[in-house]
């Protein structure tokens, strides 16, 4: 386990039963996030016209290797319910997406971001990238760049991009096609979510700069993977 | 021996705040000048990253961006009857060191003085009476400043809009704006950017102070809560909330600072020239002594320089100014039993310290998220803003109240009630009951110069470089003591307002201790004013003795006011420098004749 893992683990065990982790999600009054009904919807899609999202993100969440759809396992609940009442209005425009978005009760959304949050899904193998891209994208990644003044993506992604949930999601093992894609949906205004602070940074970075953080982030899953194996005994 | 270095035009005593705006301005202006920082130089991409900038124990507890007191602490003691002592741990005030100075760890909160405070001593007389002035405390020193707020609104406005301070204006021209602060002196113009988002904790304090018939408004805040590109077209971000903001730096480009508003602009221009890791020793003067030839400073690898400068700026810490005018024979030492000589007199404070107001465990505060600015306050007792005419103890002065907390950080924060043992199981249970539901108002005003309280040097304790320490001497008035109890008790009721469970109520005590953290907004010692003999410097900050010598910053403030004083020191820095640049740079010499 690494240091900064710990360190998250230990605030979380700290926070937990104070009732800091308490937001709000938009539901029905009373509904409990079931993950197990996520779960059916997952496989079999809903009466309403909802696909399955297994067709594209896997039964677990992991998505396949192509990398054009995003990683959704073990992503934070708040943050995958967001996005989806983001598709649905617009905020976030995707032709795919859209739809089936809207096709979600808010109960459905709270059941299949609860059931994609709890999966814990290995990472795919794939092909390595190269490793002079990797290095210069975990600079940017951990340290930033003074001279195009932009700063490192784990100040909010979290360490090595685990993620601060609820709201920040990880970048960890996340596929580099999908991260370099949506950055630039945010470039070119078709992701408008988070449009001061993301809006902002994705405009800093240049195509090359987005492919190596891309590709660094990628293969960022070992110590994720070490680190929850670890964490089970 | 010194090597002597080629001439320049002038020359920066510190680089934070005043030294990068006094060489931005110089520069602009066509001057050649030098910065000296005693610091490391230091920037947003590495040195303030994440995780590393949110270490509590190494910024927080370990003070790692604060003076060097291994190499130079600051000696103090209550009155001057007392053998004063090196503060070796800072506590009570927190001044940084390295580039940027304190300007870096500030808390982005951005107020203006009020109109009487310019005047003060007229304005107590005018509205009280002399008896009345008397009857708070003879030892009391208060005059005005030798500037109106009329004057320096301009260059108010010019600051703000160069730190993209985002707030709702309360006076626009006289005419009072909803939403705002309706106590605010009038201001030209609406802030640069809209107020940051209202905290849960702030929203708890609105609602509490209104029920009470007060005016809560939203904190102004160098903090931003959008993007914004500062008239240098340097692009800051939004503030994210991250809870680190006092003590640390930003991550994000999103707080005010010199790395974030003035240097990306200023190291790049010919006429600039940065020295880090430069350490001051004292400032030279011709054999006339009224004038000033340059310094003499020792730089990171103990080699000692002599650089020669038409013009001396000290942009030092406050402390810092006066022990520089001091370690130079510049300007006469005050003697508090004589009550002669100008430089260390009228050292000042500020009188700080609020409830903590407990909730039920249904309310949920979550105090990690917020920034360095998240306030919700009132004015109602901020400065004159309400009639002192029958205070029965009499007094001036006041103080501004809100909801301000900064973060939850693990370290620092754990408020637990009055009976709670201080350690061991009961306490771990008392944190953990109390840590997400309890909030802090902070009461934050004036403290008034007493002829008892100054700075000068100490006859024993000296620097790493041999010189001897600045030596403090301070308590707080008996006024301020009056001021601030009194007010007190108001924000109690405002605490039960809120529905608070138990309210621990605030205010100052006497005497004053280093070792509890209260402000860093130490001033005076160098203060402005139109008399030589009550003042250091003239209306412009200019030395009355040695003309070419400039000493800016809250050194100069008489007393001081309800408020943070960051923007009004830059503000009267852009007073200043533009006297300098239309004035002074024409034809060299007082811009006031004495």
């Amino acid at each position: 386990m690494t240091f900064h893992r710990l360190l998250l683990a230990g605030a979380a065990l700290l926070l937990a039963p104070l009732g800091v982790i308490t937001l709000v999600q938009a539901r029905s009054a009373g509904h409990q996030p079931d993950a197990k009904h996520g779960a059916v919807i997952v496989a079999q899609g809903t009466a309403a016209g909802a696909p399955p999202c297994a067709q594209c993100h896997a039964f677990n969440g992991v998505s396949d290797a192509s990398g054009a759809f995003p990683r959704l396992a073990g992503q934070s609940a708040y943050y995958l319910a967001g996005q989806l009442r983001d598709f649905a209005s617009g905020v976030r425009a995707s032709a795919i997406m859209s739809p089936i978005a809207k096709a979600l009760s808010p109960d459905d959304i709270a059941d299949v971001t609860a059931y994609f949050a709890g999966v814990n899904a290995p990472f795919l193998p794939l092909k390595a990238a190269d490793p002079a891209l990797i290095k210069r994208g975990e600079e940017l990644a951990k340290i930033g760049s003074a001279e195009r003044r932009i700063q490192n993506c784990d100040n909010c992604h979290g360490p090595d991009g685990s993620g601060e949930p609820p709201v920040i999601p990880y970048l960890a093992g996340q596929y580099a096609h999908y991260i370099a894609f949506t950055l630039q949906m945010w470039r070119q205004g078709f992701r408008k979510n988070s449009p001061d602070a993301m809006g902002v940074i994705a405009n800093k970075l240049d195509d090359q700069e987005i492919a190596t953080v891309a590709a660094y982030y990628q293969q960022v899953q070992s110590t994720i993977e070490m680190v929850e194996s670890q964490g089970k005994d | 021996m010194a090597q002597r270095l080629p001439a320049v035009d002038a020359v920066t005593i510190g680089v934070g705040l005043t030294g990068s705006l006094a060489a931005f301005e110089m520069v602009q202006s066509g001057q050649k000048v030098v910065g000296l920082e005693r610091g490391a130089p230091r920037d947003t991409v590495p040195d303030f990253q994440s995780p590393a900038i949110h270490d509590e124990l190494r910024f927080s507890i370990r003070k790692a961006m604060m003076q060097d007191n291994v190499k130079v602490a600051v000696t103090f003691r209550n009155n001057f009857n007392e053998t004063a002592l090196p503060i070796r741990r800072w506590a009570s005030f927190l001044p940084g060191q390295g580039l940027g100075g304190s300007f870096v760890h500030w808390n982005g909160q951005s107020f203006r003085a009020q109109v009487a405070d310019f005047v003060l001593r007229s304005h107590v007389i005018q509205r009280y009476g002399q008896k009345f002035l008397d009857a708070c405390g003879p030892e009391l020193t208060i005059q005005d400043w030798g500037v109106t707020y009329d004057e320096l609104e301009p260059y108010y406005d010019r600051f703000e809009y160069l730190c993209g301070v985002s707030g709702k204006a309360g006076n626009i021209k006289g005419q009072i704006q909803a939403g705002g602060n309706p106590f605010e002196a009038p201001r030209s113009r609406e802030y640069p950017n809209p107020p940051l988002k209202e905290t849960y904790f702030g929203a708890i304090f609105r609602k509490g102070a209104e029920s009470l018939g007060y005016h809560p408004y939203p904190q102004p805040s160098s903090n931003l809560s959008r993007p914004y590109t500062n008239p240098l077209g340097i692009k800051l971000e939004q503030c994210v909330f991250c809870g680190f903001c006092e003590r640390y730096a930003c991550e994000h480009y999103a707080k005010a600072s010199p790395q974030t508003i003035i240097l990306p602009v200023l190291v790049k221009n010919p006429n600039y020239e940065l020295r880090t890791s430069c350490e001051v020793l004292r400032i030279n003067l011709d054999s006339t002594g009224k004038k000033a030839t340059g310094v003499t400073y020792v730089d990171g690898a103990g080699r000692e320089f002599e650089q020669p400068a038409e013009i001396v700026f000290i942009t030092a810490f406050p402390l810092n100014n006066v022990r520089t005018l001091l370690l130079s024979g510049i300007g006469k030492p005050y003697d508090p039993r004589s009550g002669e000589g100008v430089v260390g007199r009228n050292y000042s404070y500020q009188t700080t310290g609020g409830p903590t107001v407990f909730m039920d465990e249904s309310i949920n505060i979550n105090p990690f998220m917020s920034s360095g600015a998240p306030g919700t306050m009132i004015d109602d007792f901020s400065g004159d803003n309400f009639d002192h005419s029958n205070m029965n103890p009499p007094f001036i002065g006041g103080q501004y109240v809100g909801s301000i907390m900064t973060g939850g950080r693990p370290i620092e924060f754990h408020p637990t009630p009055p009976g709670t043992p201080p350690w061991g199981l009961e306490w771990k249970r008392a944190v953990a009951r109390h840590y997400n539901h309890a909030i802090l108002i902070q009461q934050h005003g004036t403290s008034m110069s007493s002829r008892l309280n100054y700075l000068d040097l100490d006859p024993t304790y000296k620097d790493a470089w041999g010189q001897p320490l600045l030596r403090m001497t301070f308590d707080f008035p008996e006024n301020d003591i009056r001021m601030s109890q009194y007010i007190a008790d108001k924000v109690v009721e405002i605490g039960r307002a809120m529905g608070g469970k138990i309210v621990v109520r605030g205010g100052t005590k006497r005497p004053y201790t280093t070792t509890v953290y209260q402000s860093t907004h130490n001033c005076g010692g160098a203060v402005m004013g139109d008399d030589p003999k009550t003042s250091a410097v003239n209306r412009y900050m200019q030395c009355w003795d040695v003309p070419n010598v400039f000493s800016l910053g809250g050194s100069s403030f008489p007393q001081n006011i309800t408020y943070n004083y960051t923007i009004t020191i830059g503000a009267l820095t852009y007073w200043a420098l533009d006297a300098i640049k239309n004035k002074y740079l024409k034809s060299p010499g007082p811009l006031v004749q004495a």
